[in-house]
């Protein structure tokens, strides 16, 4: 009866305002800061190797760097500078072989016969994220290796034609064993090396520091030799200071490295202004509801006074309005929740499927706990807001 | 219950004259349970002083104890507990809700203190000859029909002290006497006592105190 009394007076036009209102921005909400974490937690395949936001630098080669003028190696300066950049939280330049290097098959393994000249370059274990083994040490039973994945299109698609030869898959590539040459200082040398993983973002043949540095040490001439490329790690959102730094250093970086660095910044600021007006509409909204609650109570205030002198507490008489009040967000928040978890499988998830981006984990659970915690906010506000105005209206 | 007054005089009533006998600017005590009449003419202020002890109004100087507490320091919640337990109350204006039926309007006091059961309304109902209006609208009463919806409401309760005003303004003579003979009744199952407003007449009942204006 309580509820028929106070709802008596209800101005439906305000009360379905606020309701589409409010049911529009916590689905933009939660869809933005849904498909925010996606997008924070979106990688290519390739990212499983080197983490999200390392790429590779190195100095364009120029008409001078050909005639011999003007070196793309850096000095121990630059790299001191790179590493004092603020966007910059890691610095690692490659190290190179000293000696000559050169691949052929392992006979047996299912490879065509070669045999090609190759260098070695190598990275600090801590930008690798394998699951395979790449720890060498002298009793290793082969060498890891991780191949541009540029180098088995070029094999399949260019070479293995000209050549003759038949394809190999990247399975096949994996599980093969490889024949490694080694010409150094004190003459030749064959060891076994194994494939481990492709790289998109690095076009270099890498192999674990530890046995570059022996072999360094063991086949080498001795002579230092400079980087002529970096690997970097940058803070998030970093694009543009990346960009300005490619500009000041006359740098050249992988443009497939930089893509999800880029596509990660500019759907996050487009996201974030989806996101800013969803919150504003949300705000919007709570506040038609805030207005609607004191417009039901003002027209409502008879009642009230009334109940209050027959003895009714300031508490039945908000507990039975918020009551209803919950009743109506609950079905807002449910009905945002669903449509957002409809919009997620079946356009946001097909279109990651098709573009063949995987996601690290749900962004579902954080999106559900926002718009619970939005719940929330909009009961605890018009609480309060209820329980201020029906006293006020006692005294 | 006891109520006492202390030099109590509305902010309104400042400009009129008090004789030595009024409530107005006196210091008295009333020890309930106890049947109390006041009686005065109009405008003298007989709702400010039922609306002054049922923490309606507070708008004055002096003091005013209820069981020896300052009702000035009392909170609204405070206030809503004694309305609830102990004080009950006949408004002059009934402050029924007119789009609620007689039934609903009695249900929703009876609901919240479960005072009496159902059948115990209807008795009162047809006691003071309404029984055929309870699914009424009470706004669809004449004045004497909803004044008697009041008495009943105000029944529905415990308390110590009902307060009454002018509750039989709409009320032939008959029908005032048999409503007051109820409230005596109820007034005693209570063990409690109250104070009636009235314009003149007494109805014929025999109160144990008279108070002034």
């Amino acid at each position: 009866m309580l509820k028929e009394i106070l709802f008596r007076n209800k101005t439906n036009f305000q009360f379905v305002f606020a309701t589409i209102g409010a049911l529009i921005g916590l689905t933009a909400l939660c869809l933005s800061f849904q498909l925010m974490l996606d997008v924070q937690s979106f990688h290519s395949g390739e990212e499983d190797l080197f983490g999200p936001n390392s790429v590779v630098i190195q100095k364009k080669v120029t008409k001078l760097s050909s005639l011999g003028m003007n070196s793309t190696d850096f000095s121990d300066k630059e790299v001191e500078e790179l590493r004092n950049k603020e966007f910059i939280t890691d610095v690692a330049p490659f190290e190179s072989a000293d000696f000559r290097v050169a691949i052929s098959e392992v006979e047996g393994d299912g490879l065509p016969p070669f045999y090609a000249d190759m260098f070695f370059q190598s990275i600090p274990d801590r930008f690798l994220d394998l699951d395979v083994d790449w720890d060498w040490n002298e009793e290793s039973e082969y060498i890891p290796i991780v191949l541009p994945r540029d180098f088995i299109m070029i094999i399949n698609y260019g070479i293995a034609q000209s050549q003759g030869f038949n394809q190999i898959s990247e399975e096949l590539m994996l599980a093969a064993r490889l024949t490694i040459h080694i010409k150094g200082k004190d003459g030749n040398t064959k060891m076994i090396g194994r494939v481990v993983g492709f790289s998109q973002k690095i076009s270099s043949i890498l192999v674990p520091k530890s046995f570059l540095d022996h072999a360094n040490e063991k086949y080498g001439s001795g002579n230092k030799i400079q980087p002529n490329r970096i690997f970097i790690t940058t803070v998030d959102d970093s694009y543009g200071e990346l960009e300005e730094l490619m500009e000041d250093m006359n740098l050249d970086i992988a443009k497939s490295a930089i893509d999800v660095a880029k596509i990660k910044t500019i759907i996050g600021v487009v996201i974030g202004i989806f996101g800013i007006a969803a919150v504003l509409i949300m705000l919007l909204s709570l506040m038609g509801f805030v207005q609607y609650s004191q417009l039901v109570l003002s027209k409502a205030s008879y009642e009230i006074q009334t109940l209050l002198r027959l003895g009714y507490s300031i508490k039945m008489i908000v507990k039975t309005f918020i009551k209803q009040m919950a009743i109506t967000f609950g079905i807002i928040t449910v009905s945002a929740i669903s449509i957002m978890i409809l919009i997620k499988l079946l356009i946001v998830d097909v279109w990651l499927d098709e573009n063949g981006i995987q996601l690290e984990s749900s962004s579902l659970i954080p999106a559900i706990l926002l718009a619970l915690i939005c719940f929330g906010i909009f009961v605890g506000a018009n609480f309060l807001n209820v329980k201020k105005t029906v006293r006020n209206l006692g005294e | 219950m006891t109520i006492e007054f202390n030099n109590v005089l509305p902010f309104p009533l400042q400009e009129y004259p008090h004789g030595p006998e009024s409530v107005w600017k006196n210091t008295f005590k009333i020890d309930f349970p106890k049947k109390v009449v006041l009686n005065a003419s109009s405008g003298k202020g007989k709702s400010t002083f039922v609306n002054t002890i049922y923490g309606i109004r507070q708008d004055f100087e002096g003091t005013v104890k209820i069981d020896n507490a300052d009702v000035s320091d009392f909170t609204l919640d405070q206030w809503i507990e004694l309305r609830r337990t102990k004080l009950s109350i006949i408004f002059q204006d009934l402050q029924l809700f007119p789009e609620l039926t007689v039934m609903q309007n009695l249900q929703l006091k009876n609901e919240l203190t479960n005072h009496r059961e159902e059948g115990r309304l209807i008795e009162m109902l047809e006691l003071l000859g309404i029984g055929d209006k309870q699914n009424q609208l009470c706004k669809n009463l004449s004045l004497g029909q909803q004044q008697r919806v009041a008495i009943i409401r105000a029944l529905l309760q415990p308390f110590e002290l009902l307060l009454m005003d002018e509750p039989f303004s709409h009320l032939d003579e008959n029908n005032a006497k048999i409503a007051l003979d109820l409230i005596s009744e109820e007034t005693d199952l209570n063990k409690g006592g109250f104070i009636l407003t009235t314009l003149g007449s007494y109805h014929g009942f025999d109160y144990e105190q008279e108070l002034n204006l």
